[in-house]
């Protein structure tokens, strides 16, 4: 596969999981205000802002209208949901002849449904309801990726992009709920909603449950999202996924090539699997994230240079 | 079945008729050739059965239709972009749904003649690329071909496989208001718009299923089989070969095509910065590492095509890439040079080429042409300006041009100055009445002025799927078909017998 094909197929999976992640976190928080009185709707929303970096797209507002908009219909925030739409199109339409035209039809479509849309249209009107409909869109998106391509290495970039950004993703959100030291003024005080909310914003509420019964703990819903094998939205489990995805492209890559990308991905699953959260929860979750997001970081470098931006002169 | 039967014969529609009735109440007959009525009025025999079905459907039906076909076109992403206001806005080009039908007994004479053409033009510019046969017989003028800005000295005494430097011809045929086709112009280059064709034929089967059955066209759709086969025909072995085609990239309007080609042909779709020349062979940056590319279908201009021997400011093409087909190691269709032969004051010779090359008489005709190099025709071609079609000889996409009956006096008169300063860089055509055929437009049929784009291959063999992209002037009464100037396509059907 062309260098420049894979890195497109990577980050259209990386785009895709920020538009489905931005998505779902604005419909929960918008479904969940309403139970919540000003002050404690504020301290989410704010914390919504910091876990998607748009404190300063928002005007550094604790406002629900002004987050909304710059995390969603925003176009000069390059992470909202219709930026992240747009990278996710131009790079399908890159690697176009990869793709299936069932993926890039339905993602085009996608883009062009929201292309006239504004946030002002959306707010009078049960804002919640959209972003469901989108989160519904990029659900059916990942199902037509799954089915309609062949499981081959462009497909395994894909996931590699997919499952990175969530790995990200999700560690950057436990580490706004859990990071005492670094934001104490986000920390959320002992509600259950709050922690209802978190389990929420990663589809884990009813998985939880299942696993550990409806008694809300916080140490307990760290250790779902972070460790849980079995669970698609866990930082476990998506790191798992990066590695088995690592293992099936470039398979004609010489190994040594190979090795430093193997490397990483196997101490990243190791500190994953042997992880305690006992062991965190008393103060060092907030570095144990931290690094988790480091080497996610460090992996998209070597998968860069072992694979897409090598030099020529390396290989002849 | 019985009330069916007598239900279906009360709504038989009896034949409406342009002028007349509903939805051919604005068809406007002149003296152009129109594809679906003759000039008295009569339905032409291939067309009965669309001319029935288009008066059985109501404007809102048709409407409909319509939408669904160019809803159908977005969302596949066959558009091109319209920059304004710093705004970046994505627009269809337009596709009529009404398809244009040719009979077998006409689509096999121009088949028959777009095959002797093109033969002829490769043996043309084998000729001006080696001996120069032609130039020393004095046949064509030798300054005429020096003198081209698309020729090539570099090409000189390289190799072709097969000798075709053309493997994918792209002509422009119209009709007179005879009937007859006549070539007004060969795209030698990096001819678009298959891609259309192919989509196109799509859309319209589907909006129009039960005529399409019932008239019996003949398929299109193993076009990327076709090319593909020619493309791997010029390789110098046969097994394993490694093919990609060369885009400009994401933003060129053809994008779309390329794309599409190369998932069809289910090759790698490149740009310039994948590949990489080293000891003369052309690599792709690929994952796994360096993959060596044999044959290249380039839809990159030769000018941006190596920037170390043509223009060094590309950052389209590859550094290197023609000295590794200089060396043989990799081909690149089309060849290098071939526009040459394209170019408008060439076009007047064609005729003369076909019988120098072929001793045949040539099946399909040239559109008159007067050069304006020749002293007599340029005296002709500044006294009648008003009634005929000046074009600049290197240029192409309409631009360049003066339509003498629709300019003003101001736009003659400032045409003429620049004719007389540089009057070997135009040709002069008498302004042809292009055919019209039933089109589409606000609920209605009207008729509209089109051309026809037949592609060509030619690699160990020549072969054309029948029919081509027609383009159609959507502008009542313009004869310019350009998509850069408000033309559209349409699907063409040629009919088995």
């Amino acid at each position: 596969m062309l260098s420049r094909v894979a890195d497109s197929l990577y980050w259209m999976g990386r785009y895709i999981e920020r538009a489905e992640h931005s998505s779902r976190v604005l419909a929960v928080r918008l479904e969940s205000m309403i139970e919540q009185s000003k002050e404690d709707a504020d301290r989410a929303w704010a914390r919504v802002a910091a876990a998607l970096s748009a404190e300063e797209f928002a005007g550094h507002s604790h406002d629900a209208f002004a987050i909304t908009s710059a995390l969603s219909f925003s176009r000069i925030n390059p992470s909202s949901l219709v930026s992240s739409l747009r990278f996710a199109r131009d790079n399908a339409r890159q690697a176009r002849e990869q793709l299936s035209t069932e993926v890039w039809e339905h993602l085009n479509r996608l883009y062009l449904r929201l292309q006239p849309v504004t946030v002002e249209s959306v707010w009078v009107h049960q804002p919640a309801r959209l972003f469901r409909d989108v989160l519904e869109d990029l659900y059916t998106l990942e199902g037509v990726i799954f089915t309609t391509l062949r499981h081959g290495e462009g497909w395994y970039f894909v996931e590699l992009g997919r499952y990175t950004e969530r790995a990200q993703l999700v560690s950057r959100l436990l580490a706004i709920h859990f990071g005492a030291q670094a934001n104490p003024e986000l920390v959320p005080p002992p509600k259950y909603v709050d922690w209802l909310v978190l389990l929420k914003y990663c589809t884990a509420f009813e998985p939880y449950c299942k696993e550990h019964t409806a008694a809300i703990r916080p140490e307990r819903i760290a250790e779902f999202l972070l460790f849980d094998a079995e669970f698609p939205h866990s930082v476990k489990f998506a790191i798992d996924r990066m590695r088995e995805a690592l293992a099936h492209v470039a398979p004609g890559a010489p190994p040594q090539r190979r090795a430093l990308c193997e490397r990483l991905a196997g101490r990243l699953k190791a500190a994953v699997d042997f992880g305690q959260i006992d062991e965190l929860i008393g103060g060092t979750i907030d570095a144990f994230l931290v690094e988790i997001t480091r080497q996610c970081e460090e992996i998209h470098e070597a998968v860069y240079a072992a694979y897409i931006a090598y030099g020529a002169e390396t290989v002849l | 079945m019985q009330h069916g039967a007598m239900a279906a014969a009360e709504n038989e529609v009896r034949d409406a008729r342009p002028g007349r009735d509903a939805p051919y109440k604005d068809y406007v007959l002149d003296r152009a050739y129109d594809e679906m009525f003759a000039a008295d009025g009569q339905v032409r025999p291939h067309c009965a059965a669309l001319h029935r079905r288009l008066s059985e459907l109501s404007a809102d039906e048709l409407t409909r239709r319509q939408q669904a076909c160019e809803q159908s076109f977005l969302h596949q992403g066959i558009t091109f972009t319209v920059y304004s206001d710093n705004q970046a806005t994505e627009r269809i080009i337009p596709t009529d749904l009404l398809p244009r039908i040719v009979t077998a007994k006409e689509w096999a004479r121009v088949e028959a003649g777009l095959k002797q053409r093109i033969t002829a033009l490769n043996l043309f510019l084998r000729d001006i690329y080696s001996d120069c046969r032609v130039l020393k017989d004095g046949i064509i003028p030798r300054s005429m071909i020096y003198g081209s800005k698309h020729y090539r000295r570099e090409m000189r005494g390289i190799a072709v496989p097969h000798g075709a430097y053309v493997n994918v011809c792209g002509t422009d045929l119209v009709r007179r208001e005879d009937g007859a086709f006549v070539v007004l112009e060969d795209n030698l280059r990096v001819p678009s718009g298959v891609s259309y064709m192919l989509a196109n034929r799509e859309v319209v089967r589907r909006a129009f299923p039960g005529v399409f059955r019932a008239a019996g066209v003949q398929a299109i759709e193993h076009y990327p089989q076709e090319l593909l086969a020619t493309l791997k025909s010029l390789a110098p072995y046969q097994e394993d070969v490694s093919i990609a085609v060369l885009t400009p990239g994401v933003f060129n309007s053809a994008y779309f095509e390329h794309a599409f080609l190369a998932r069809q042909m289910g090759v790698e779709l490149v740009e310039g910065r994948d590949l990489v020349v080293n000891d003369n062979a052309v690599y792709a940056r690929t994952t796994s590492g360096l993959k060596r590319i044999d044959v290249i279908y380039r839809r990159v201009d030769d000018d941006f095509i190596d920037p170390l021997i043509f223009r060094e400011d590309s950052a389209l093409g590859v550094p290197g890439l023609f000295n590794a087909y200089r060396a043989g190691n990799v081909v690149i269709a089309n060849a290098l040079g071939t526009g040459v032969a394209d170019d408008k004051a060439v076009y007047a010779y064609v005729p003369r080429l076909i019988r120098y090359y072929l001793s045949e008489e040539p099946i399909i005709d040239n559109v008159e042409t007067f050069l304006c190099r020749e002293s007599a025709s340029l005296s002709h071609v500044l006294a009648n300006l008003d009634s005929l079609v000046v074009k600049a000889v290197g240029e192409s996409g309409g631009y360049g041009m003066l339509v003498g009956p629709h300019a003003s006096h101001a736009e003659r008169e400032a045409f003429a100055e620049k004719l007389k300063a540089d009057p070997e860089n135009y040709i002069a055509q008498p302004t042809i009445q292009l055919s019209t055929a039933p089109t589409f437009v606000d609920g209605a049929v009207e008729a509209r002025h089109v051309d026809l784009r037949p592609f060509i291959l030619c690699g160990e063999k020549t072969t054309i799927v029948p029919g081509g992209l027609t383009r159609v002037a959507l502008r009542r009464g313009s004869l310019v078909v350009n998509s850069s100037q408000g033309g559209g396509s349409k699907d063409t059907w040629v009919l088995n017998d």
